[in-house]
């Protein structure tokens, strides 16, 4: 743990530099700013033109599982991450056909095939003072000098032999590569860590739960606003269940500079059987606020206490200043696994929202004065309850945390892709045995009210209300992107691609992309001047799992479709291709 | 956590007592009776010579009993977590579906639980021993295959 002062002058300076608000076109961290708006300022393609966009580019990454995460884009070069084994591409924009400049092809292990509970993928990489910087599945954080593709460093953060892995695309604040691990399917003590940029050594190591110690919790500085406590992230968990209580880093972190706070979700707590760890459960299924320079705790809110439905909460926290009830906040915007979204005040944690944006009967409300869901006893779960029928939502979420909302300044509005299911929950023993899955669940998923599996929406975070929703026929799994176009962007997992009006949500124009989307659009202006998106497709993630007949690549390996959607491999396969669309 | 240990414990010592399997697998010499210390992965052998190796036998072959204790084997040391509820698929390959990326005779199955496989699937042998491997081979051969793998068809008949 580092407290000098010298590093928090470092970074009040880098926070004095950040990239202006005025659009520079490029897309150079994961979701195009530190606020994590996913907000293009760009406006060629608009929505009286965008009827006309076609595909002018693209290109296969010669890799099968689930491309989730996005491309960037750096000055006239384009940047992919694959899943395992996380082959780096850097294309020439300049160029037709755009060639590669190079390509990086870290020896990552096999053995992080067998540890990664659901899919070899990668959420994306973060452009930084010349440098490329990701994760790989086997626990290593790498930068690669984003000219030359050389290697500078690579730096082991994460434990296979712990059944750690790390699928999470890192956020660089200053000189600090902030980074955490998956795991919370293998009972992990979930951790952030911070890398010097320069060097690659580990600067501080924060873990999400157990002792105030081991947090990076003073009782000085730490101020949750609704539950505190000395070491409340030990004593809300039975005995020491919290060693292997997970909570891992799989998702988005955000960066308020002013604040000078970084923000992360927490995901679900370990074992699914919540009988063996009775109690809250601090912090998994929680939003945690820490200094970037140091890892100090700052303020932590559970949106699930004792999550017993696989709740994670490593969704986006998306930074907005918006207006409720005629008062300026500085909020975070958050849409939970849980079927609730929030709306913040990121200074403090304070709900000042809370409202469902999916089916969800779980808990009927969020009491504002305590922070706390009202629970429905029916829907808790446990080995002793045995199978729980038609809880909302399923254990993938109201939304995946896979897939982030973008935010229009223009509009007001929030867009966001949703999943319409619920799920019989079987809680079962599961034995804590190093490396191997510690889960423990017996589950089914069905569609939600109406029948339909998915949605895209366009949400109001100031009333906690829906502005707009487009039903899709499968769960929606896609990132979203909204522009000063007004044009908004997602992808579906059957296979479109998809442009809507950002005001009404209809749609102007679709093309089918080879597979399921599962990946989040960006756009960018081009060294021509002009304006493209780009987009993943390469269904995966759980859906490669779930719907294991969307396979074809092992012979030895025939599944049966998903019960609950039964033809999601009619309308595609597995297969990861990068796609620029344009005018 | 205590009362799938005590289980698992009676498990490993009723299989223990009743097998006769090897634990040992020292480096294969030609004519040797014991296996290979690593298991090979390819099934043509060149020249039409298969490497000398040992022959495993598994002492519980087609045993319902056993089978019925490997199930719960199955999901006491988490093989679900990966392969599912039933080993129908999930992280890791389906394992009912008649069809083996290393061999599905029970002496292959039998190496890839004991010794793990290079995706990820990790070696079983030592907290298992050769005696719960076996129960965990008797169960994997026990599921039905279902008849109609190869192809899955969405027009009406």
């Amino acid at each position: 743990m580092v407290r000098s002062p010298v590093i928090l002058l470092l970074l009040s300076c880098a926070a004095a530099s950040l990239p202006a608000s005025a659009e520079d076109g490029q897309w150079t961290m994961p979701a195009k700013d530190y606020a994590a708006t996913r907000y293009s300022g760009l406006a060629q393609i608009n929505a009286q033109n965008a009827r006309s966009l076609h595909p002018l580019w693209t290109f296969s990454t010669g890799v099968l599982a689930g491309h989730e995460g996005q491309p960037l884009v750096v000055g006239e070069t384009m940047y992919v991450v694959t899943p395992w084994p996380n082959v780096l591409y850097a294309f020439d924009l300049r160029k037709e056909g755009h060639p590669l400049r190079w390509k990086y092809r870290p020896d990552v292990s096999a053995n992080a095939l067998g540890v990664a509970c659901c899919d070899a993928v990668n959420r994306g990489a973060f452009y930084a003072d010349g440098r490329i910087v990701y994760n790989l599945l086997d626990g290593h954080t790498v930068a690669v000098d984003a000219r030359s593709g050389r290697e500078l460093w690579k730096t082991a953060i994460a434990d296979l032999g712990n059944g750690e892995t790390v699928t999470m695309a890192p956020l660089v604040v200053g000189d600090r590569v902030i980074v955490g691990a998956s795991g919370g399917e293998f009972g992990i003590y979930g951790w952030l860590k911070a890398l010097d940029l320069k060097t690659g050594n580990i600067a501080w190591t924060a873990h999400n739960l157990g002792p105030d110690r081991d947090m990076l919790a003073s009782a000085g500085t730490f101020r949750p606003l609704y539950d505190g406590g000395v070491d409340v992230g030990a004593k809300s968990w039975a005995g020491d269940s919290w060693k292997t209580g997970g909570a891992p880093v799989w998702g988005w972190i955000s960066y308020d500079p002013e604040l000078d706070l970084i923000y992360y979700g927490t995901g679900n707590a370990a074992p699914y059987d919540a009988e063996v760890r009775v109690g809250d459960n601090k912090w998994s299924a929680s939003v945690l606020a820490r200094r970037p320079a140091t890892g100090e705790l700052v303020w932590a809110y559970q949106f699930t206490p004792h999550d017993n439905w696989d709740y994670d909460a490593t969704g986006a926290m998306v930074l907005v200043d918006l207006t409720i009830a005629g008062k300026p906040v500085k909020a975070l915007v958050h849409f939970d696994k849980n079927g609730f979204a929030y709306t913040l005040d990121r200074a403090t944690g304070k709900v000042l929202v809370a409202a469902q944006f999916a089916p969800v009967n779980w808990a009927k409300s969020v009491d504002l004065a305590t922070g706390r869901p009202v629970i429905d006893p029916a829907r808790q779960t446990g080995v002793s309850k045995g199978k729980v029928m038609g809880v909302c939502p399923s254990l993938e979420g109201g939304v995946s945390p896979t897939s982030p909302p973008a935010y229009s300044p223009r509009t007001h509005l929030f867009y966001t892709s949703t999943n319409n299911l619920c799920m019989d929950y079987g809680a079962m023993h599961a034995a804590h045995l190093r490396a191997t899955p510690y889960v423990g669940v017996d589950w089914a998923y069905h569609a939600g009210p109406g029948g339909h599996l998915g949605a895209f929406i366009a949400w109001d975070a100031t009333t906690g209300t829906k502005a707009w929703e487009n039903k899709e026929s499968y769960p929606s799994w896609s990132g979203a992107l909204v522009t000063a176009g007004d044009v908004a962007f997602y992808g579906t997992l059957d296979g479109w691609f998809k442009a809507v009006d950002a005001r009404s949500g209809a749609v102007l124009s679709k093309f089918k992309v080879g597979s399921g989307v599962v990946g989040n659009p960006i756009a960018y202006r081009g060294p021509d001047g002009k304006e493209y998106v780009a987009i993943y497709a390469g269904i995966g993630g759980d859906w490669s799992l779930i719907a294991g007949d969307t396979r074809s690549d092992d012979p030895t390996d025939v599944r049966e479709p998903a019960d609950f959607m039964k033809d999601i491999a009619r309308h595609t396969s597995q297969g990861g291709i990068v796609w620029i669309f344009g005018l | 956590m205590s009362g799938w240990r005590g289980t698992l414990l009676l498990l490993l010592s009723c299989a223990v007592l009743c097998s006769c399997a090897r634990t040992a697998a020292p480096p294969a010499a030609a004519g040797s009776a014991a296996p290979p210390a690593v298991a090979y992965e390819a099934h043509v052998a060149a020249g039409g010579i298969a490497p000398a190796g040992g022959v495993l036998n598994n002492p519980h072959a087609g045993d319902a009993a056993v089978a019925k204790a490997g199930e719960e084997l199955f999901h006491a040391m988490n093989c679900d977590g990966c392969h599912n509820l039933g080993a129908g698929g999930w992280v890791g390959p389906n394992l009912g579906d008649g069809r083996w990326r290393y061999g599905g005779a029970d002496a292959e199955v039998f190496s890839s639980i004991y010794y793990g496989r290079p995706k990820g699937m990790p070696a079983f042998g030592g907290v298992l021993g050769a005696a719960g491997v076996w129960t965990l081979v008797t169960y994997l051969r026990s599921l039905p295959v279902p008849s109609n793998v190869p192809t899955e068809s969405w027009e009406q008949p």
